[in-house]
């Protein structure tokens, strides 16, 4: 990884925790996953999704472990999609936003069941749905400046 | 001739310079007014500059007297006898795909002495209590989510209750107010301090409706909170001194408190014997005790009560 993609991943970590505290329900850094399992080394997705994951499970309410089901199913639909799909196809990335908005809602329902709490139902509802629209925006808009980093060997 | 020269010399003289004088004096004219609305301008540019600054500097003090008015109204809470205060700010609101309870980001955590279940409260009454612990910050669980329930008590009637969240900008229903109870609509509700999480006698909300529906053995009781989740920005935690939490332990469930921590006058002690008490019979409660016992990290949101 060389210096303008830390940079980049810096500012990225940065800016969607900064959005997700503004929108709250909705996960800004997994576009990054998918982005870094298309452009980076295994190493280098692994190293931070994991900061991604703690960061989530941290600021989170739900019981330790929804946010490694969350990111596990991800890279899971990911790699499944892979054989089906173009990775860097944008249907592709909105087929996977859809996906994560249903697993926002059975895994938030799921977890609360299981910790024997309640939430609002029309609540998780708006943040699946956002979750959708945001995901395969975000990677397009990431994915662009990602290629126009000035040492990236592959840039537009 | 003397006359002939006079209107001939002198007049053309005069054609001559009178012209010459009046561009002259237009030049000079307009040089001036040039020159002057140059100066103008910048002095023009530099007090537009000046009520720039005196803008800013007006909306910043503006903001501090905002600010220093809040947290005035945060200090005069009072702490009861045996805990003391700290102020915190609101870092952030829900944060995150897992932030699924009603909570609030703190800039306090356990290295300022917070543990989980630290009571905390705002100017106007009980906020919530924490929920997790970082070294140097906190999540609250607010009172109004639905996975939060508090034993309170009417301040006037002394009828007593489980208070439970029900979502943001939703009432909270009171539970477990028996069918003779009195309580009236517009009343506040104090905590009851019978578990030891909250001090006796915080404001926690106001009844706002109180009726009974089909064969119910309870009254259906709605109150509203006392403070508004979205215009959070400082608030009080409120921690047992250390030689409370190991001597009096007991004093802080029944007289810990001479009155309200709001200044308000202490409240009779004049309970209703027929009205069976809430944090005993709820299971919420009991779970939220025996929950304190095991000094746990996360606290477990069902049961808030005390």
């Amino acid at each position: 990884m060389n210096g303008s993609a830390i940079v980049f991943w810096s500012v990225f970590t940065l800016s969607g925790i900064w959005m997700q505290n503004i929108i709250p329900g909705v996960d800004f850094l997994a576009p990054g996953l998918v982005l870094c399992l298309q452009e980076e080394k295994w190493t280098v997705s692994a190293w931070l999704g994991l900061a991604w994951l703690f960061i989530q499970e941290g600021t989170g309410s739900l019981a330790f472990g929804t946010g490694l089901l969350w990111y596990g199913a991800l890279v899971g639909l990911y790699y499944f999609g892979h054989w089906l799909f173009e990775a860097k196809n944008f249907l592709f990335m909105f087929i996977l936003g859809i996906c994560l908005g249903v697993l926002h809602l059975v895994l938030s329902q799921v977890m609360a069941v299981l910790q024997d709490w309640t939430l609002p139902l029309d609540r998780v509802l708006v943040e699946g749905f956002l979750q959708a629209l945001i995901f395969p925006v975000e990677w397009g808009l990431i994915y662009l400046i990602y290629n126009h980093l000035p040492d990236n060997p592959h840039a537009v | 001739m003397d006359a002939l020269a006079s209107y001939t010399g002198l007049e053309f003289a005069k054609w001559v310079l009178a012209p010459g004088k009046w561009t002259a004096s237009r030049v000079t004219s307009f040089w001036d007014r040039y020159v002057y609305f140059v100066g103008v301008r910048e002095e023009n540019d530099s007090l537009r500059a000046k009520l720039d600054e005196a803008t800013r500097e007006l909306a910043l003090l503006r903001e501090k007297a905002a600010e220093a008015e809040r947290l005035a109204k945060i200090l005069t809470i009072r702490p009861p006898v045996g805990w003391s205060r700290q102020g915190a700010r609101v870092v952030s609101r829900r944060l995150g795909p897992n932030a699924a309870l009603e909570t609030v980001l703190l800039d306090k955590g356990s290295l300022d002495g917070l543990a989980v279940n630290t009571p905390v409260i705002g100017a106007e009454g009980v906020i919530g209590r924490v929920l997790r612990l970082s070294p140097s910050a906190s999540t609250v669980l607010l009172i109004t989510d639905p996975n939060s329930r508090i034993p309170v008590t009417s301040q006037k009637n002394r009828t007593q209750g489980i208070l439970k969240g029900e979502g943001p900008n939703r009432e909270m229903v009171v539970q477990y107010v028996s069918l003779g109870a009195p309580l009236d609509a517009g009343e506040l509700l104090v905590t009851s301090g019978l578990a030891g999480i909250f001090p006796k006698g915080l404001p926690v909300a106001r009844v706002t409706e109180v009726g009974r529906t089909g064969s119910s053995l309870f009254q259906t009781v709605y109150a509203e909170p006392l403070f508004s989740p979205r215009r959070l920005e400082e608030v009080a935690l409120l921690a047992k001194n250390p030689e409370e939490q190991n001597g009096r332990t007991s004093g802080t469930e029944a007289g810990d408190m001479d009155g309200d921590a709001f200044g308000e006058p202490p409240p009779e002690p004049h309970v209703d014997a027929s009205v069976p008490n809430p944090a005993e019979s709820a299971p919420a409660a009991d779970a939220s005790r025996h929950g304190r016992a095991g000094a746990q990290k996360r606290a477990k949101p069902a049961g808030n009560g005390q």
